[in-house]
């Protein structure tokens, strides 16, 4: 492969793998954007929403790929979402006027919490899950999208996996705009971000939509975790570290509590993460994406779309 | 010459204008209040003045020096120094596997003497044999990087409040901000902060210095407080005083810091007519003690009562100046707050 | 005067040994003490950033291990050095704070949560590095053997427990001195202040910077004093795998359920969490494999998969029933006796 056809592959990987940190990083910046707290179980909800999605598959030996997927992308974002929601429920609503402190050391403990149920899950005794045999171990994911270059037989390859994820981001992207901005709940979410008295004010009911936007985050991950099965084939209950802290390092560097910032961010940490891999080393990589994250934070804490923070004295 | 010159300053928040050209002069020894209906932009003043904000325009001059840490060779070093330690940093991150295994595992045999010179020979070979991408590139990049960050970070620090309250300025809060889960005394303490001299070891180490100054400081704290009228709540938690108490315990901790201006936002909110009243009386000592006076107030007895000199903002301007007598009297006033068909007072 | 809880601690621990030699009970419990020691002194540097400061820090894994590794390094007979244990655990000391100086000097203007993230990406890094960087760290072999400490030309021997014992013993009773010294003065109060109301303490003169990094270098160096301490315990510096966010989460849990800012909270929290996980979770994982009750087949049998479910609903139930921790702190204490003289 020449130079400029490396180049393309990595981009193309890349852009692929931005666009699922996207999604995860919609997750965060939206619940960030709500109620000022970084979900540390975000990444975590996405593994669990990972294992979900292995077990649908397992579940659903004999049926049609295109049902199969549809069905995942159907069952996991709820799985995902519903969890979300269930945690904001129990763990974080009774800490809305607590310190900063306990809302963020309540989502590190859902964080494990999550972590063990990931370790759990691959000892279920199903064939997907190696009949429980090596829990901890990382579990292949069925090759339901094809790895066929729709390039033909170039050198840089656009495989079905890449257009799967385009298909699938996109629209989601652009159906999320849409809803934020036009519709009656997305229009109470952005209100209860700005300013969650006021909005409570206006007789809203805040509890019940950030119970919403938890649900909608969730979903996103859940979203985000069938992509990242399908693309990757691979999984393993230690996952959600890396892509939390992937997707956190986006929503930094696009703005926190910005969607398109998000958008943006994840792209970035993608191309990245790719050029790193292939220009650099790998084991450099993740090392790389930290030194973004403190580069942008020391620069232009407010990230690239984001808005400035102003204190009330 | 005034004590504190605010010129033509201007805050701009987005596309609203909560401070449009406001000039003040406060000259030493005086009471000044700043009034004005709700929204007028008071507190923001205050807040320009005591660092927390940057202005939009114009300036802030503190016994004749505007109120921002200055570029001084001090500083030069400082932003130096971060640019050396992030390249001398990056060198070492760059080239630290190649080095040691250079400089020392070739060196040393295991359980033998150290062979210096060798290792020294090895270091300076490696450097200038591969000095191109090894040594250049990161020591640029880091000194680049650190230089650059450690620039974007003093900027922004450069007016904070920490400068004007070295400077001399101390203020208390429209909302009470005290510390709650510190004692009374803790509080005023805390206030002292800037005239203690006490460092990290000799707090540690227990060294003389600290047991001296804690003594003298206390005997200062419990002198202010005694001044406050709150020298019976010394060891009580500063959230469980009453509503009139914490009050005075805020302006006793801003006391401590020795200031030369005190900026009172609204100290008499929701006091009785007596708690007013020893308020008022208070305040004037503050005065006779040489500090500087400025108060944000809605209390019009307070106001009149003690002020030499009141301001009146609107909307972000500065409407009116004058002695209590003539800004009564002042149509545009009296406009601001009662309405333009209302001309009693 | 008034035993306060840390010292009665400390008072109790240093006579187990004494007990251990008529009670043997009391001697086996006294082997298990020592790890305790350490996280406790481990808990207690954080303690300076989140207890104190409230800066949260989820990577003190990581200065744990820069100590660990540092120790090792020097006086490890594989490399030149071979610096005493004195001299060794100063240098340790000392790097560890410059690291922490580091560490601090570009994100110490980061909100709360930000910073959080920050140490949590920073932990991770450095267990990395130390696992790449495999020329000086071995890898995954770690830095061995390393030699036995020694004190006026007695040799500790890893035979004999008790001057072991002793010797982390005394350190931890010069760490809690030193972070009691520094609680109870100007610079106790500026943190404390920081961590109430930063505005508030700047407005007042306190530099949050200035004392968020010297939090930030103190903390630092304390974690790798317990790292020092750990890998002489080991006679090894351990491989990285062993610094992992596991450390870093024990110690923030030891924090939390202890009681965040109180000493004497951190110290019962160690002997609570680090008992918990290595005394309870062992004990019952050798009653059930003796019964034949654990099966390696079925992950859900062993009591050590319950790890992260326990401490993850530690801090869940902590924060939401009692987040000021088993011990609250003296600022609490204090509410009750209002008219007496200040403490000393």
């Amino acid at each position: 492969m020449t130079g400029w056809e490396v180049f393309l592959q990595q981009l193309i990987i890349g852009l692929s793998n931005g666009m699922i940190i996207a999604l995860i990083a919609l997750g965060y910046t939206m619940v960030y954007g709500i109620i000022e707290l970084i979900n540390f179980a975000h990444g975590d909800l996405f593994m669990l929403g990972c294992f979900a999605a292995l077990t649908v598959v397992s579940l659903t030996g004999g049926l049609p790929v295109w049902l199969v997927l549809m069905l995942l992308l159907v069952l996991t974002p709820v799985f995902c979402g519903s969890l979300n929601w269930l945690v904001d429920r129990l763990a974080y609503r009774h800490l809305r006027d607590a310190t900063k402190l306990a809302p963020l050391v309540s989502a590190i403990g859902v964080s494990f919490v999550f972590l063990n149920l990931g370790l759990f899950w691959g000892g279920l005794p199903l064939k997907v899950f190696g009949f429980g045999k090596a829990a901890a171990a990382p579990k292949d994911f069925p090759t339901l999208v094809s790895n066929a270059n729709l390039l033909g037989s170039s050198n840089v390859e656009f495989t079905t996996k890449d257009l799967l994820v385009l298909v699938i981001t996109v629209p989601l992207m652009v159906g999320l705009t849409l809803f934020v901005k036009r519709t009656r709940a997305g229009k109470a979410m952005r209100a209860v971000a700005q300013d969650r008295l006021a909005a409570q004010l206006m007789g809203i009911d805040a509890n019940r939509v950030i119970g919403q936007t938890f649900l909608l985050g969730g979903g996103l991950a859940g979203v985000a975790s069938v992509v990242a099965s399908l693309y990757n084939n691979t999984i393993y209950f230690q996952m959600g570290y890396r892509a939390g802290m992937d997707a956190f390092t986006a929503a930094v560097l696009g703005g926190i509590g910005s969607l398109p910032g998000a958008v943006l961010g994840g792209l970035c940490i993608g191309l990245a993460r790719a050029f790193a891999d292939q220009y650099i080393a790998t084991r450099w990589t993740n090392v790389i994406v930290f030194a973004i994250l403190i580069l942008v934070l020391v620069f232009r804490p407010s990230g690239l779309l984001g808005a400035k923070h102003r204190e009330k004295v | 010459m005034s004590l504190l010159q605010v010129d033509k300053l201007t805050m701009r928040f987005g596309g609203l204008v909560a401070v449009d050209a406001v000039t003040l002069e406060i000259p030493p020894g005086e009471i000044v209040s700043l009034i004005g209906p709700n929204g007028a932009g008071k507190t923001t003043v205050f807040n320009a003045i005591t660092g927390i904000y940057e202005p939009s325009a114009g300036s802030i001059r503190f016994a004749g020096h505007e109120t921002r840490s200055e570029f001084h060779g001090s500083v030069a070093i400082l932003l130096l120094l971060t640019g050396f330690l992030t390249a001398g940093a990056l060198i070492l991150l760059c080239n630290i596997e190649s080095l040691w295994e250079v400089v020392i595992t070739g060196n040393y045999q295991y359980r033998q003497v150290f062979q210096w010179k060798p290792a020294g020979v090895a270091f300076t070979t490696y450097f200038s044999e591969n000095s191109g991408t090894r040594l250049i590139l990161p020591a640029v990049l880091g000194l680049f990087l650190g230089l650059a960050g450690a620039w974007a970070v003093w900027q922004r620090s450069r007016r904070t409040p920490e400068v004007a309250a070295h400077a001399g300025i101390a203020r208390t809060f429209q909302n009470i901000r005290l510390f709650n889960q510190m004692t009374v005394l803790d509080n005023v303490l805390l206030g002292m902060d800037t005239r203690l001299r006490t460092r990290f070891w000799h707090a540690a180490l227990r060294l003389p210095l600290f047991w001296r100054e804690r003594r003298d400081a206390t005997g200062m704290a419990i002198e202010i407080l005694r001044f406050v009228d709150l020298n019976r709540e010394v060891n009580q938690l500063a959230e469980n005083l009453s509503y009139g108490h914490q009050r005075r315990l805020e302006i006793a901790r801003a006391l401590a810091m020795q200031p030369k201006l005190l900026l009172l936002d609204e100290p008499a909110a929701g006091l009785n007519p007596a708690e007013s009243q020893s308020l008022m009386e208070l305040i004037l000592q503050i005065r006779e003690r040489g500090i500087t006076v400025l108060l944000i107030e809605h209390d019009m007895q307070v106001v009149m009562g003690i002020s030499d000199r009141i301001a009146v903002l609107d909307y972000g301007e500065k409407i009116a100046e004058g002695t209590p007598v003539e800004v009564r009297a002042n149509p545009a006033v009296i406009e601001a707050y009662l309405g333009k068909s209302d001309a009693s007072t | 005067m008034k035993l306060r809880f840390h010292w009665a601690f400390l008072l109790i621990a240093a006579l187990v040994p004494v007990v251990g030699l008529f009670v043997p009970a009391a001697q086996s419990l006294g082997e298990l003490l020592r790890p305790i020691f350490i996280m406790a002194i481990l808990a207690l540097g954080l303690n300076i950033l989140t207890g104190f400061t409230g800066i949260l820090n989820l990577g003190v894994a990581a200065f744990m291990a820069l100590g660990a590794y540092v120790y090792a390094i020097l006086t490890c007979d594989i490399y030149p050095f071979q610096f005493g244990f004195w001299p060794a655990v100063l240098l340790t000391v000392l790097v560890g704070l410059l690291a922490g100086l580091m560490l601090g000097l570009p994100t110490i203007r980061l909100r709360g949560d930000y910073l959080a993230i920050v140490t949590l990406g920073f932990g991770e890094i450095v267990q990395d590095s130390l696992k790449n960087m495999d020329v000086i760290t071995k890898g995954t072999q770690g830095i061995n053997p390393l030699p036995a400490p020694t004190f006026a030309g007695y040799v500790f021997r890893s035979e004999t427990y008790a001057p072991w014992y002793y010797l982390f013993l005394g350190f931890l009773a010069l760490v809690v001195l030193l972070n009691r010294n520094l609680q109870r003065s100007r610079v106790g109060r500026a943190w404390i202040a920081i961590r109430e109301d930063e505005l508030a303490a700047s407005c007042m003169g306190v530099n949050p910077m200035k004392m968020k990094l010297l939090a930030f270098s103190l903390g630092a160096a304390q974690c790798s004093l317990a790292g020092a301490l750990w890998a002489s315990f080991l006679g090894s510096s351990g491989e990285p795998g062993n610094y992992d966010f596991q450390v870093s989460i024990i110690a923030l849990c030891i924090v939390i359920v202890g009681g965040m800012g109180n000493i004497a909270g951190v110290l019962l929290g160690a002997l609570v969490v680090v008992g918990c996980n290595s005394l309870v979770l062992e004990t019952f994982t050798n009653f059930l494999k003796a019964h034949e009750l654990i099966s390696s087949t079925n992950v859900y049998t062993a009591p050590g998969n319950w790890k992260y479910m326990l401490f993850g609903l530690a801090l869940i139930l902590m924060m939401r029933f009692k987040p000021e921790g088993l011990l609250p702190s003296r600022q609490v204490k204090a509410e009750l006796h209002p008219h007496e003289p200040p403490p000393s």
